[in-house]
């Protein structure tokens, strides 16, 4: 109770430091707190701004897409390169060598190859979140405790139990971790990719609000993401809660 | 014709491949356990005890000789007639007391019904009862390790191998639970392979006791303990069996000493 009043009180405390610090400067460049929800109006009744709503589904369709790719991909290389040793030992420095790579530097080819289309997009989000996914399942992989293995194995365990009752639940915190950030970035990289280029999309009306200078709106929509982004981490955050508390 | 035995180790040997080269663990091993009876292996540690136990559990493959369990050759693990325990516990932390007991159960595919009921059957008796919801995280030590024991008496084999179950626990909790096992031992009639480096335990527990040697593991000797139970470690006959068992241990524990330096 007394760190949600605290959150409050930072909250408001940023807000008004926000306000105060706006009114002082340039109104055309600083957007304080109190215009967001006339600008938010705006943007929903989109009388200056293109309407709204089919370029929302646009993103999240494109979001969704990126991510469930990025989880398939994710999953599929993590336990292939965790279980397979051989495969694990000739890839995984590879891997590591592309994470270290800044994904951006990426997007100018996969638009090159994909167009300005959704695809460049999805693939982007894909990019991202694939790293996070496969790395939980190769930390998971090596966390799984040696014991568990020799008592399941010890008890007639075959491959496949032992990956479904042993290994899966083992792994499971670890692994819900590595979802939650593949999901954040899967946003990231679709949203990064709408603003650097696109003809629709989110990213694409906060570029176009952005270079049309109107700043208000453009706040305004970067306030809208955020708090969408911060919701689906909510929910994300509750779910990996629940999941650790469930493995131990 | 008389029944095989139902432990038969005859002249199995191990050596592992590290990155320094070949290290032989154990070498020409060969013990025969009768039925009903326990046997402690006791020796230094790293004289390759688990060793020979894992490949009485079919958990470690022989390089040489072989091993057979009520006369059929050992070829992996068999949870029909051998349930093994370890010293760690090796619980699963998202199981609770009553479903980590019913965990081998479950892979022979018993019913969940008959599951609990033999899962409560033995937790009560080892003084769990009230904990069987409670996870893991939520016991003492010594109440995971009954659990974990549990769980390897719940397939209720023939044989029980047991690898240092107490040697994480402290003194009073590995007395109690030495005391504990003679009880379960009189009423469940298993044949009991335990694998220790305490003098004391093996005093306490076992009908025959094989010293074994600094690495490579050999037997150095097979001692047979007849005194009643429950054994007092302060009776003459035990005092004199520890010296004797000391003697032997602390030979081979300088030598093992004297490996690594």
């Amino acid at each position: 109770m007394r760190v949600w009043c605290w959150r409050a009180a930072v909250l408001l405390a940023a807000l008004a430091l926000w306000e105060a610090a706006a009114r002082m400067l340039n109104p055309i460049l600083y957007v304080g707190p109190s215009r967001l929800p006339g600008a938010l109006g705006r943007v929903l009744a989109t009388r200056d701004l293109p309407p709204l709503s089919g370029h929302v589904w646009l993103t999240l369709g494109e979001i969704a897409a990126a991510y469930t790719l990025a989880v398939a991909s994710g999953l599929w290389i993590g336990f292939l390169l965790g279980l397979r040793k051989t495969l694990g030992r000739i890839y995984e420095p590879l891997l590591a060598a592309l994470y270290a790579v800044p994904s951006v530097v990426w997007y100018p080819s996969l638009m090159l190859f994909l167009g300005l289309g959704p695809a460049s997009k999805i693939a982007f989000g894909v990019l991202l979140g694939f790293f996070p996914v496969t790395l939980s399942v190769l930390a998971g992989i090596r966390q799984v405790p040696e014991t568990l293995i020799t008592v399941a194995v010890s008890m007639g365990a075959g491959r496949w139990t032992l990956f479904r009752k042993v290994m899966l639940p083992a792994m499971a915190s670890t692994m819900v971790g590595g979802l939650r950030s593949g999901l954040a970035l899967s946003v990231v990289g679709v949203l990064v990719g709408e603003l650097l280029g696109a003809r629709a999309g989110l990213g694409y009306v906060i570029n176009y609000a952005y270079g049309l200078m109107m700043t208000a709106e453009y706040a305004a929509l970067v306030v809208l993401v955020a708090a969408a982004v911060l919701l689906l981490d909510g929910v994300g955050s509750l779910i990996e809660g629940r999941v650790k508390r469930w493995a131990g | 014709m008389t029944a095989p035995a139902p432990i038969s180790v005859d002249g199995v040997s191990k050596r592992y491949v590290t990155p320094s080269g070949p290290v032989p663990a154990v070498e020409r091993v060969s013990l025969t356990v009768r039925p009903r009876e326990f046997v402690s292996l006791l020796g230094p540690s790293g004289c390759g005890k688990s060793t020979v136990l894992g490949m009485i559990g079919g958990l470690v493959r022989p390089d040489s000789g072989r091993i057979l369990i009520d006369g059929e050759a050992v070829s992996g693990p068999n949870p029909k007639k051998v349930a093994l325990v370890f010293q760690d516990p090796g619980l699963f932390p998202w199981r609770t007391a009553l479903d980590n007991v019913g965990f081998g159960l479950e892979l022979l595919g018993v019913p969940t019904a008959r599951r609990r009921e033999i899962a409560l059957g033995l937790l009560e008796p080892m003084g769990l009862k009230g904990f069987e919801a409670k996870y893991p995280r939520e016991l003492s030590g010594g109440m995971r390790q009954r659990v974990a024991i549990a769980r390897a008496l719940a397939l209720d084999t023939p044989i029980l191998l047991m690898d240092e179950p107490f040697g994480a626990l402290d003194e009073q909790t590995r007395l109690l639970m030495g005391e504990w096992l003679v009880g379960v031992r009189r009423r469940t009639e298993r044949t009991i392979v335990f694998v220790t480096h305490s003098l004391h335990e093996a005093i306490a527990l076992s009908d025959r006791i094989a010293v074994m040697t600094a690495r490579p593991g050999r037997i150095k000797d097979v001692i047979e303990v007849s005194l009643p139970y429950p054994r007092a470690l302060d009776a003459p006959e035990a005092v004199d069996l520890h010296a004797k068992l000391w003697a032997q241990v602390r030979e081979e524990s300088l030598r093992a000493m004297d490996g690594q330096l």
